[in-house]
């Protein structure tokens, strides 16, 4: 048995399971099994967010230890599902190394993925029916899907720079509130607060926030105290974008807005 | 008519932009149901409305339904629950609360501003305890079952 591919293998299970936004728990717990499964008992893993660190003992006592730091991520559910499938293969079938490497490299390229004006329909609809529900009219909803476009490109933008989250989020607030305020000039929309709340549904940090309570439920309270600060700091970075946005357009235009 | 506008249209537009989201998270199987749960959940939120009046309350309860929804569901097709809780619960999110406490802020009315912002962090408190409340019971649910599976194998 080959010891180190085989921790090299399920470190990079974890790897993408984190990757694509699951919970630190089910990282944690992918891992063990398929370590398990493979016929090992010392098997010890500790991620966090932004960490995962894997150590175990081979029968000879010879301690191995991997660590993969994680960079800033999205959130990828088909991602996730493919990793999952192949955690619990691994764990039920046990196939042979190669074949596992094999399985495991492959899953990149089985990722299927929205094309881009698919993904660009989805924040339109997604800002105009948010809209919608707060109670706006029809023309609000065609703003909001207008914000939702804006955002949209805003993100695109910010991503290819790097930019971190929080800045991501604050111009992302700033331009869809703008943009709201200024349709609402011309006359387009009525209610510029519909608007702005149905485009900023798409910023709002859900995952970052139902993972975290999931995390605190399982013991992991350290990950899900940083989830929680993070989602308290996307928040406020929502209401920071948009804040400048209408002080800036008071500025502007006095008391018209 | 009037019950049509008062519950049937919100959950209709809940679900048209819990699939938007669905592809915003790369969801590719079963979107239908990730929407439906986002729709259903807030038929519950809106029927819970004459009970309690109040929305901190009415979110728990719909926080609740969704999450017992989302893991029957998780269940059934056998795999993660991540997904299908995290587009459901768009449509409790507070996002109107943030904004409006922004503009108190702006506005200068610090009393409004803290009562709003308490408020909204009170509902995403609820949410929060209401997936916290199912997702536990599921993992004891889960361990016991699995005990029940050990014993089982010992006794054979």
């Amino acid at each position: 048995m080959e010891y180190d591919r085989l921790l090299n293998l399920s470190t990079e299970i974890g790897y993408g399971l984190l990757e694509s936004g699951a919970e630190i728990y089910r990282v944690e717990e992918s891992i063990q099994r398929i370590l398990l499964a493979y016929g090992l008992t010392t098997g010890e893993v500790f991620a966090i967010p932004n960490c995962i660190t894997v150590s175990l003992v081979t029968p000879e006592g010879k301690a191995l230890t991997r660590v993969r730091r994680m960079p800033t991520h999205g959130t990828d559910i088909d991602l996730l599902e493919l990793y999952n499938d192949l955690c619990r293969h691994l764990c039920v079938e046990t196939p042979s190394m190669d074949e596992a490497e094999a399985r495991c490299g492959a899953i990149r390229g089985r990722r299927r993925a929205y094309p881009f004006w698919v993904e660009l329909g989805a924040y339109f609809l997604g800002a105009a029916f948010f809209t919608l529900f707060f109670g706006g009219t029809v023309l609000d909803a065609l703003c909001g899907g207008l914000c939702g476009l804006s955002i949209a490109l805003c993100l695109t933008f910010l991503t290819r720079l790097r930019t971190n989250l929080f800045f991501k989020t604050v111009a992302g607030g700033a331009v869809s509130a703008l943009l709201a305020l200024g349709l609402s000039l011309i006359g387009l929309g009525k209610n510029v607060d519909f608007i702005t709340i149905g485009a900023l549904m798409l910023l709002v940090p859900g995952l970052i926030f139902t993972n975290a309570m999931r995390d605190i439920m399982a013991g992991d309270t350290m990950s899900g105290i940083t989830k929680t600060a993070e989602a308290l700091l996307i928040g406020a970075a929502i209401a920071l974008g948009t804040g400048v946005a209408l002080w800036l357009a008071r500025l502007i235009w006095g008391g018209v807005v | 008519m009037d019950a049509f506008l008062q519950y049937f249209l919100p959950c209709f537009y809940s679900f048209v932009a819990c699939i938007a989201f669905c592809v915003l998270f790369n969801i590719h199987t079963g979107i239908l149901i990730c929407a439906l749960g986002g729709a259903l959940g807030w038929l519950v939120y809106l029927f819970c409305g004459p009970v309690f009046q109040s929305d901190i309350l009415q979110s728990f309860v719909a926080a609740l339904f969704i999450s017992a929804y989302s893991e029957t569901m998780a269940r059934i097709r056998k795999c993660p629950v991540t997904g299908y809780l995290l587009v459901a619960f768009f449509p409790l999110v507070p996002g109107g609360g943030i904004y409006y406490a922004m503009e108190h802020a702006i506005n200068g009315e610090t009393e409004l501003f803290l009562d709003v912002l308490l408020h909204t962090l009170g509902v995403a408190g609820s949410l929060a305890v209401g997936v916290l409340l199912v997702s536990s019971v599921v993992r004891l649910l889960n361990i016991a079952q699995r005990r029940r599976h050990v014993r089982r194998n010992a006794a054979r």
